[in-house]
């Protein structure tokens, strides 16, 4: 860290560049300063001086000082209720746009100390207290309002501990984003006809929910469908089939046949359609222009597709 | 933060008990009805803890305001000073109490609470009260680090509280000894009434002094730079009283302008600590020769300090117990001599029998005090009531009385025969606190004796009392007061070595009682400066100098003791072997990431094949110590050695 880079104010509040290693929290990124309430207490000691002068009493001054000197050491306090945590970032999930992502945050307390009270802020804050040499996992969520990749933003970890007089905050920023899909269009518009589905006649394009019967299952089948009571049994693992599935083997949903006024509302429409033939466990071709997926289904299938939308 | 309400419950009992702790030694300094009131609102939130509607609402936490205001304006002390000040700040508390709502007002509440609690200093300033008031504000500062922590046992709390406060106390020492202490302006000191002390009052009428007989309460204490005189050279001269109408006796009025008496013998260089006084009077040792300003010998050669008595003081005397006063003038002579009547006969016929009328002055003292001696006298602290003509009455019919009965009949018998008498009160003797080697006066010691003027010798003292009862000014302990307080009965019953250690003990108390008065609660600007110069620290700017140094190493000590992690032995394992590892990385050779150790070591013995040897031994030890279910201290230290010695060439 250059000079310029050391003095520079947003480290006070947005912390030092993202990273991606675990980061330790010392002397370099803890910041002190005394809280509203260290001010009263500023404030206390002030009268009780005053008190001592006019009355000439000396334990009167004692006490002043004495919480003059608390209120000095307990920067040392405020210091030691943070340093020596090992900070790391875990994973962070997908979500849809307007859903609250999820960053797992690792805290480690690696030394002999217990923290008393640790907040770990992002758009909320948790409170939580650690043992000595334990490590603690903490979701934070910050809600998510376009498609595309959510950093996470800058991680506080602060603590008032010991008086409140005081309060230690570290900021953390780590490379740490998650995937942003678009968010499902509201509007229940049926699956586009596709070249395939087009000679069928009465297909029902909501009517995913007609059960028809038990199937093996094969790689590649919804987790959704999994008879799971049959799988708690002993039974086997079979795969729930729908009516849909039997009549309309595969659909195909193309951006350019999308309805909508704008990109994001025909994005959001197709990522509605992705969602529902997922659920419905019908194969599903997928085009958005430059690439192509050939119809299939199953979960990697669709987090492709989602990917594909949220980058698009 | 939000405040757990689980938690709210212990934190707020917590709370009132430590403000309640606080506030109840001001039972003996506020009106019943301001304590009451407080206590009053104290309960009601107790209550309120477990049941929350029982609280007052917004309406009648106004009134209540009302009513508190108008309790204070009815005690009619005004909004400034002491007692005004701590009767607003205990209202205040008690009402800040029912509106407990948000985390900031338990903050002010405490706030509020260390106020109160300095506001006790203002009454009581001993030891005791020092350490109770220091265990509370340990209690306070307990509850804020219980709000401030996630789930912590209140015992916790404490602890961690009182760790807080004593690693404060070393800055706390050190701003006390090197904040400059400045006297503040006279405009920002209040008047306050003066409480009535008992003390020696300036008129004396037989049986007066009695009042004082028995009080324990502290006088003065004196430490003596060398040798502490005798028991029987210990007259600390107060007010001189030659002015009588036969009954009471008062200080006379003459005009003699001040010769200070010529002295010789060993001089006695002391410090008196004088208690809080009504009168400006400062008790030396008989005759005192060399002071300082604020005091002043009257012409009486009593010391007046033009000071405020009513604060502890201290003052640096030097006296000697030889001295010749020199002459006598008129003025003095007169109000010597002076009788309130024409004396009966038989008091002529006495003073005739005992050679007053016909032998020198010498002859006639000692006649008197033997006819005191052989006589039917008593010594006793509670003589019958003497009406009429207390000295006749003494004299001839009741013969018993205390020190101003004796002094009081002698100096009137002196001044029938025409030799110029009067009365001197003040103390005599003492008890030694061999701990601290200081004497203690206490009211108890208080004494009239006479003083008897003598052609070429000046004022000469003559103690009647030692007549009659010279065990009441040889002996190191005052009969009557061990008599009355059943400390010579103790000794009777007691087993001897628990009645000296018991004696011990008290004395032990008395000595630290005696410096701290001296060193804390009287710690000023005359005695920082006095202290500090031993150091060689003077002025302000030296002062300040000296504070932030001293402060300074303090927080590096502290600093080191609290954010020091000691390395563990498995961390100066790894060191060590860190240390290795840097020797070799010189060679390129790096261990990577998730290798183990001995992999790591096959692949250095290939690089350096002519210290396999040395490498295996290393890797040995490391494993043995890192995973090996023993680990010595001797392994330790020859990994340190091996390493030591690896060269790599």
């Amino acid at each position: 860290m250059n000079l310029k880079e050391r003095f520079k104010l947003s480290r006070f509040v947005s912390g030092e560049k993202a990273v991606d290693t675990p980061v330790v929290l010392n002397h370099r990124r803890i910041f002190i300063l005394p809280t509203q309430r260290g001010l009263g207490f500023v404030a206390l000691i002030v009268v009780l001086l005053l008190i001592a002068f006019v009355y000439n009493n000396n334990l009167a001054y004692m006490l002043a000082f004495l919480l003059a000197s608390v209120f000095f050491i307990t920067i040392l306090h405020s210091y030691k209720a943070l340093a020596g945590l090992v900070v790391q970032k875990g994973r962070a999930k997908a979500v849809f746009a307007g859903e609250a992502a999820g960053f797992d945050i690792h805290i480690n307390n690696p030394i002999d100390v217990e923290r008393q009270q640790l907040q770990v802020t992002l758009q909320d804050s948790q409170s939580l207290a650690m043992q000595a040499q334990s490590t603690a996992h903490v979701t934070l969520y910050s809600v998510t309002q376009k498609r595309g990749w959510h950093q996470a933003g800058t991680v506080t970890l602060s603590s008032t501990y010991p008086l409140g007089l005081f309060r230690a905050w570290t900021p953390i920023r780590f490379e740490l984003k998650a995937l942003v899909y678009p968010k499902p269009a509201r509007l229940d518009i049926p699956f586009p006809q596709t070249v395939s589905a087009q000679g069928q006649q009465g297909f029902n394009s909501k009517g995913s929910d007609e059960f028809y019967g038990l199937q093996e299952y094969q790689s590649g089948d919804a987790i959704k469908h999994i008879h799971w009571k049959a799988f708690a049994k002993g039974l086997g693992v079979f795969s729930k089939q729908y009516s849909s599935e039997q009549a309309l083997e595969e659909i195909r949903l193309d951006y350019d046949q999308t309805p909508g006024h704008n990109v994001e509302e025909r994005l959001s429409q197709l990522c509605r359609w992705v969602v529902d033939a997922e659920q419905a466990g019908i194969s599903y071709g997928f085009a958005l222009p430059g690439l192509k997926l050939p119809p299939d289904h199953g979960l990697a299938h669709y987090r492709k597709c989602l990917e594909a939308l949220a980058l698009f | 933060m939000i405040m757990k309400p689980e938690l709210d419950k212990n934190i707020l009992t917590f709370l009132l008990v430590s403000i309640g702790l606080i506030v109840f030694p001001h039972i003996y300094h506020i009106p019943a009805a301001v304590f009451g009131f407080f206590c009053l609102l104290l309960g009601w939130r107790f209550i309120g803890i477990w049941k929350q509607n029982r609280l007052p609402n917004a309406r009648v936490v106004f009134l209540l305001l009302i009513f508190g205001i108008l309790l204070l304006y009815s005690q009619h002390q005004g909004l400034f000073g002491r007692d005004a000040g701590t009767n607003l700040f205990i209202i205040a508390l008690g009402l800040k109490l029912l509106e407990i709502k948000k985390e900031r007002d338990l903050y002010l509440i405490s706030y509020l609470a260390f106020i109160v609690a300095a506001s006790q200093f203002l009454y009581e300033q001993s030891i005791l009260m020092a350490a109770y008031i220091l265990t509370v504000c340990c209690v306070l500062l307990a509850t804020l680090v219980s709000i401030n922590s996630h789930n912590m046992q209140i015992f916790a709390a404490f602890k961690t509280s009182a760790i807080i406060i004593v690693q404060a106390l070393p800055i706390a020492v050190a701003l006390f000894i090197l904040f400059p202490r400045v006297d503040a302006p006279k405009w920002m000191i209040f008047n306050e009434q003066r409480q009535a002390r008992t003390g020696l009052s300036d008129s004396m009428e037989p049986g007066s002094i009695s009042d004082l007989g028995l009080s324990e309460e502290l006088v003065f204490r004196v430490k003596f730079a060398g040798a502490i005189p005798p028991q029987r050279q210990r007259y600390w001269r107060g007010p001189v009283l030659s002015f009588t109408d036969g009954k009471r006796w008062i200080q006379g009025a003459f005009q003699k302008p001040l010769i200070r008496p010529t002295v010789t013998g060993t001089p006695y260089q002391y410090t008196l600590l004088m208690e809080p006084q009504d009168k400006n009077w400062v008790f030396a040792l008989d005759m005192p020769h060399e002071f300082s300003s604020p005091l002043a010998l009257n012409a009486a050669y009593q010391l007046i300090t033009s000071d405020s008595p009513d604060k502890r003081a201290e003052y640096k005397v030097i006296s000697y117990p030889e001295y010749n006063t020199g002459p006598i003038n008129l003025s003095e002579y007169k109000a010597a001599t002076r009788l309130p009547g024409e004396p009966s006969d038989k008091i002529k016929q006495l003073v005739g029998q005992l050679h007053g009328f016909d032998s020198p002055p010498d002859n006639f003292i000692n006649q008197l005090l033997n006819h005191f001696r052989v006589e039917d006298f008593h010594y006793t602290l509670t003589p019958p009531v003497m009406e009429a003509n207390p000295i006749e009455s003494f004299l001839f019919n009741t013969r018993r009385g205390f020190c101003s009965h004796y002094a009081s009949a002698f100096v009137y018998l002196m001044r029938v025969a025409h030799i110029p008498a009067r009365i001197v009160t003040g103390y005599q003797g003492g008890e030694l606190n061999k701990v601290g080697d200081f004497l203690e006066i206490r009211q108890a010691d208080a004494h009239a004796w006479a003083e008897v003027w003598l052609d070429k010798r000046g004022w000469v003292r003559v103690d009647p009392t030692a007549a009659i009862a010279p065990e009441r000014i040889e002996r190191e302990i005052n009969l009557d007061r061990q008599a009355v307080y059943g400390i010579a009965g103790a000794s009777d019953y007691l087993p001897r070595p628990a009645y000296n250690w018991l004696k011990q003990a008290r004395q032990l108390w008395s000595n630290v009682d005696y410096n701290w008065q001296r060193w804390v609660i009287n710690y000023d600007n005359k005695s920082q400066s006095g202290f500090l110069s031993l150091f060689g620290i003077e002025g302000l700017k030296a002062l300040v100098y000296w504070m932030i140094t001293v402060i300074g190493l303090i927080t590096a000590v502290l600093c080191w003791f609290l954010l020091h992690q000691k390395p563990k032995t498995a961390d100066k394992v790894l060191l060590i072997y860190s240390r290795f590892c840097k020797k070799l990385a010189k060679h390129g050779l790096v261990r990577n990431a998730g290798e183990g150790v001995k992999d790591f070591a096959e692949r250095v013995k290939m690089k350096l094949p002519e210290q396999a040897v040395d490498v295996d031994r290393i890797t040995d030890v490391f494993i043995r110590l890192r995973y090996g279910r023993v680990a010595t201290g001797e392994d330790l230290q020859q990994l340190k050695r091996l390493v030591g010695l690896f060269k790599t060439r």
